[in-house]
């Protein structure tokens, strides 16, 4: 069964005739084809490479059907930068090192951004505690701690 | 950008050129491309560990809309040629069972593909495989290694006579009058020894499990071939592979590894069944294929390594000087079929690298390696050794305590002073200094404060711990080994390209997975050419386009890769400097006599003279005409990097940790390394390195483990089941260094990062211990979990009021 859908992704609007059961992850990366949103779990809502934000929330987009996004809005990693003008949370994931194969690193940001809006002066140990829905296997987690703690300075 | 610069490169913190893609959502991982009319393939996959396939019904599965084609294993057992390949069969005595893409006659273990079907989205695929019926009967499921090896098993492999698929010694020469006298004088230091102690050390099946899942993409032409798009570490031996198995002439295929490919690990580094599958379908329906796996199905099949057992022995005088290890290694390796690897070349180098960077006089090391029902192993960072060593560092431990000696002093008294140097297993360690590397660790560790504190807090009933460890990692693998152990070559081979506005091209026929080559390559020709970093780009992992390479495997870049294109930049600066002495009639001027410098190559005996490399490169592409005598106008080279024999890093953790003896939970406190990676070429890249792989070491000590049931059902396919370390699971590391340069490198660089987890079983579980000590505890299995540490303080607590 297909519905009709209106979603809007990073201020674009999309309006399409799509399977009831399809995921909003699907819907971004093969409708909408914006690639950054990744999947790394069997849909179990563990890894967070698919973090997308629905209304400026952090939420993993496997976990959603796309029709559940009906007049929502979505920002993707893609929807991040504007202007071509990284933020400050993006610049300093490359300064500190905090990305190496960078698969996890959309649903990272994703989280993260909204995260030091929440809380603009965190320890790391909040940090930390922040990051336990996105799973990294590459960096140890280090330097994206350290990444955060200077993006939110430089945000505050 | 073209800066100009006075800066080196070499040894610099430079931000990744990578990171923009992957920071905005640019990065073009497998899943990312797609090709028009491109149909997606799903595997229907074994829901048995062993048994007989009685028959598979695909109609209804058939009849679905949008179901292209479905094939079994009968389908293609006449068509495809089955595995073992020559290209992909290691130059070790071993068996290497006969096996196709899909199972043919019977499952032999859960996740095995059965089926693959062809459909236009993969929700459909999904319908498809539920909608087919396998009638399977169950065979006796083989999945312990030890009774799988005892006469009268059932067989995994019918056609074999036992389940044996790998034995080897690795200690006593070459005859097996030399091994057996070795084993008598081992035998002899075992019953005189001042201290022996044995112990059965068992690690789980546990593996690395990159955050992408394996995938592939073929596209067929009748004229040009095969393009596969596959997520490996060694594309060109892909394309070998794929040419032989499938008997497509070599011409005909290419292999492009994308280039952003989500962390390898070593998972990415075999010659897998689903790639030879999917390339054939994509060729018989002349149809583009792409296959993602999912995660479930990538914990399935793949991802599993460790799963050993190391009944290691060790004989040590009283005043702590040891003498000799004995070990029977026994590996699970699953069903085998797995190209490159075979289940068993991992415990083979394991055993191998088991001496550690002890000096160790004498050994009997010995291996059996068994085929099971469970998923191949494959390989994971700190292949093999993860084991192996944490049973010496173990016993290092233990002997430290017979002898009533910190376990740091036993280490140092028993480091390897000098190298060059071969161990008992035959391994040979190039260079560097293992005291130095230790020295600058225990200046860290401050033990003496620690014990104070230690004495402090079991006053106040807190039981804190302090671990150490070390680890000789490989660095590269040179083709002394690489050619027995996986019949390919060591060397590594770069193509520098420098085009007429003195930009260079560097060609890397590896595949990083993330590692940041991109950076570090332009790092290193950057340095040689005297240009900025933003002026190299590096291009990886297509066989069209890239010479030759083994893969990324082994840490083969900071050691084999770079240092091939650090000797192919030398070659094009003597011959831009010999452009430049012939157009400035520079008649004594030698190749030498050049500096590379701010972008402008520098008549060292008058540095008035000078050109801009720009200039020079467009003079020598563009304008060839009034050459120098007998040269040619072009600019680009390949150079082949080998040492002559394998060579190393050295690193050694200190860890400190306090355990809850109410409940057996534990803290890592903090973590301290110390570490010798020769010449570094970018700090932050060499930390990031260190970072993840102690994590990822800490993550399979504590957490990761593939459960089997007694029917052989796989119970954790998915992450809630197989738990991955989080940020909040682990501290920060302090990564220090006490480098000494490689001798054998133009740079002084050493590879690193692939072994470098090692240590971390042996030094978090000896902290572990070590706290636990007034319970006199040894643990002696992994996981190290909470329970099990309870449970072992239970059993110490009712010995001791019983005594």
């Amino acid at each position: 069964m297909n519905t009709t859908v209106k979603i809007s992704i990073n201020g674009e609007p999309y309006e399409e005739n799509i399977p009831n059961r399809m995921l909003l992850v699907d819907f971004i990366r093969e409708v909408a084809m914006l690639t950054g949103t990744h999947v790394g779990c069997t849909y179990e809502g563990v890894c967070g490479a698919c973090t997308i934000q629905l209304d400026g929330e952090a939420m993993k987009s496997c976990l959603m059907l796309a029709v559940q996004a009906e007049g929502h809005e979505i920002t993707t990693v893609e929807g991040l930068a504007k202007d071509g003008e990284l933020t400050p949370l993006q610049k300093s994931f490359n300064e500190h090192h905090a990305l190496q194969c960078g698969y996890c690193t959309p649903g990272i940001l994703m989280n993260m951004d909204e995260f030091i809006k929440k809380n603009p002066n965190p320890t790391e140990a909040e940090i930390r505690h922040g990051l336990v829905g996105n799973l990294c296997r590459c960096t140890g987690y280090a330097h994206i701690v350290e990444a955060v703690k200077d993006a939110a300075e430089k945000s505050a | 950008m073209s800066d100009k610069t006075d800066e080196a490169w070499v040894g610099k913190k430079f931000a990744r050129k990578e990171d923009h893609r992957l920071t905005t959502g640019r990065g073009r991982f497998l899943a990312d491309l797609s090709i028009p009319g491109m149909l997606h393939l799903t595997f229907l996959r074994s829901e048995r560990a062993h048994a007989t396939i009685k028959s598979i019904d695909t109609s209804a599965a058939n009849a679905l809309p949008g179901v292209i084609a479905i094939y079994k294993g009968e389908d293609i057992r006449d068509k495809i040629l089955p595995m073992p390949q020559p290209v992909v069969q290691p130059n070790l005595s071993a068996r290497f069972p006969k096996h196709w893409p899909l199972a043919v006659g019977k499952v032999k273990f859960h996740g095995e593909p059965v089926a693959a079907i062809v459909s236009r989205d993969k929700y459909v695929g999904a319908d498809a495989a539920e909608a087919i019926v396998v009638e399977y009967e169950d065979l006796p499921y083989v999945g312990d290694p030890e009774k799988a090896l005892e006469a009268g098993s059932t067989k995994v492999h019918d056609d074999w006579d036992d389940n044996l698929i790998f034995e080897m010694g690795f200690t006593g020469g070459d005859t097996s009058e030399s091994q057996a006298t070795n084993d008598a004088e081992v035998d002899e230091i075992m019953k005189t020894a001042d201290i022996v102690i044995k112990n059965r050390f068992r690690v789980q099946r546990c593996g690395m499990t990159p955050m992408e899942t394996r995938g592939v993409i073929a596209d067929w032409d009748d004229a040009d071939g095969l393009v596969a798009h596959i997520t490996t570490q060694r594309p060109h031996i892909d394309r070998l592979g794929l040419s032989d198995i499938l008997d497509i002439p070599a011409e005909q295929v290419r292999v492009i590894s994308p280039r952003d490919q989500g962390g390898g690990f070593g998972v990415k580094a075999p010659f897998y069944r689903e790639p030879i599958l999917i390339c054939w379908i994509a060729k018989e329906l002349g149809r583009p294929i792409r296959w993602v796996e999912t995660r479930q199905e990538h914990l399935m099949a793949v991802s599993q390594e460790r799963d050993q057992i190391n009944d290691l022995e060790v004989a040590a005088s009283k005043d702590g000087k040891l003498l000799a290890i004995r070990n029977r290694g026994i590996a699970d390796c699953g069903d085998g079929c797995e190209g490159v690897y075979w289940g068993f070349v991992m415990p083979f180098l394991g055993a191998v690298e088991l001496p550690n960077g002890y000096t160790w006089e004498k050994g009997d090391v010995k291996l059996k390696v068994a085929v099971t029902n469970k998923s191949c192993l494959s390989p994971a960072r700190a292949f093999g050794e993860f084991p192996t060593r944490f049973a010496m560092e173990r016993s290092v431990d233990m002997i430290a305590k017979r002898c009533n000696m910190e376990p740091a002093e036993l280490r140092r008294k028993n480091l390897i002073p000098e190298l060059p140097y071969t161990s008992v297993c035959g391994e040979y360690m190039d260079s560097g200094d293992f005291l130095k590397v230790w020295d600058n660790l225990m200046k860290q560790a401050d033990l003496p404060s620690f014990r104070r504190k230690q004495e402090e807090a079991h006053r106040e009933g807190r039981y804190i711990g302090i671990g150490f460890g070390l680890g000789v990692e490989l660095s590269g693998v040179s083709s002394e080994l690489m050619v027995p152990m996986e019949n390919q070559p060591g060397y590594g081979a770069a193509t520098i390209r420098l085009d007429a506005r003195g930009k260079a091209f560097v060609y890397e026929g590896d595949a990083p997975q993330g590692q940041g080559h991109e950076t570090t390559a332009a790092q290193a020709v950057a340095h040689a050419f005297g240009i900025h970093p933003n002026d190299v780009v590096v291009v990886t992992g297509d066989t069209s386009t890239t010479p030759f390479g083994s893969g990324t495997i082994g840490a083969r870049m900071g050691s084999y890769f770079v240092s091939a294109a650090v000797d192919a930049s030398e070659v094009l600066k003597k011959k831009l400097a010999r452009f430049l002495a012939h157009d400035l009639e520079l008649e004594d001027a030698t190749e030498g006599d050049f500096e590379f410098k701010d972008g402008e190559i520098i008549y060292i005996k008058d540095p008035k003279i000078r050109q801009s490399f720009r200039d020079a490169c467009n003079r020598n592409i563009m304008a060839p005409i009034n050459l120098p005598e007998g040269e040619s106008a072009g600019l680009e080279h390949t150079s082949f990097f080998e040492a002559a024999k394998p060579m190393i890093a050295f690193n050694a953790d200190v860890c400190t940790v306090e355990v809850n003896p109410e409940n057996g939970q534990f803290n890592l406190l903090s973590w301290t390394t110390s570490e010798d990676v020769g010449q570094i070429i970018n700090p932050q890249i060499v930390e990031g390195q260190m970072q993840g792989a102690i994590v990822q070491g800490i993550s399979n000590t504590i957490f990761e483990e593939f459960i089997y049931d007694e029917n052989g059902q796989q119970l954790t396919a998915d992450f809630e089941n197989y738990k991955l370390a989080t940020a909040a699971d682990v501290p920060y590391m302090r990564i220090t260094h006490a480098p000494t340069p490689c001798p054998h490198t133009p740079l002084g660089s050493r590879g690193i990062g692939e072994g470098r987890p090692s240590d971390v079983p042996g030094c978090l579980t000896n902290a572990v211990c070590d706290a636990l000590s007034p319970f006199g505890i040894e643990i002696t299995e992994l996981p190290l979990r909470p329970d099990k540490i309870w449970r072992l303080i239970q059993d110490a607590k009712s010995t001791q009021a019983a005594n």
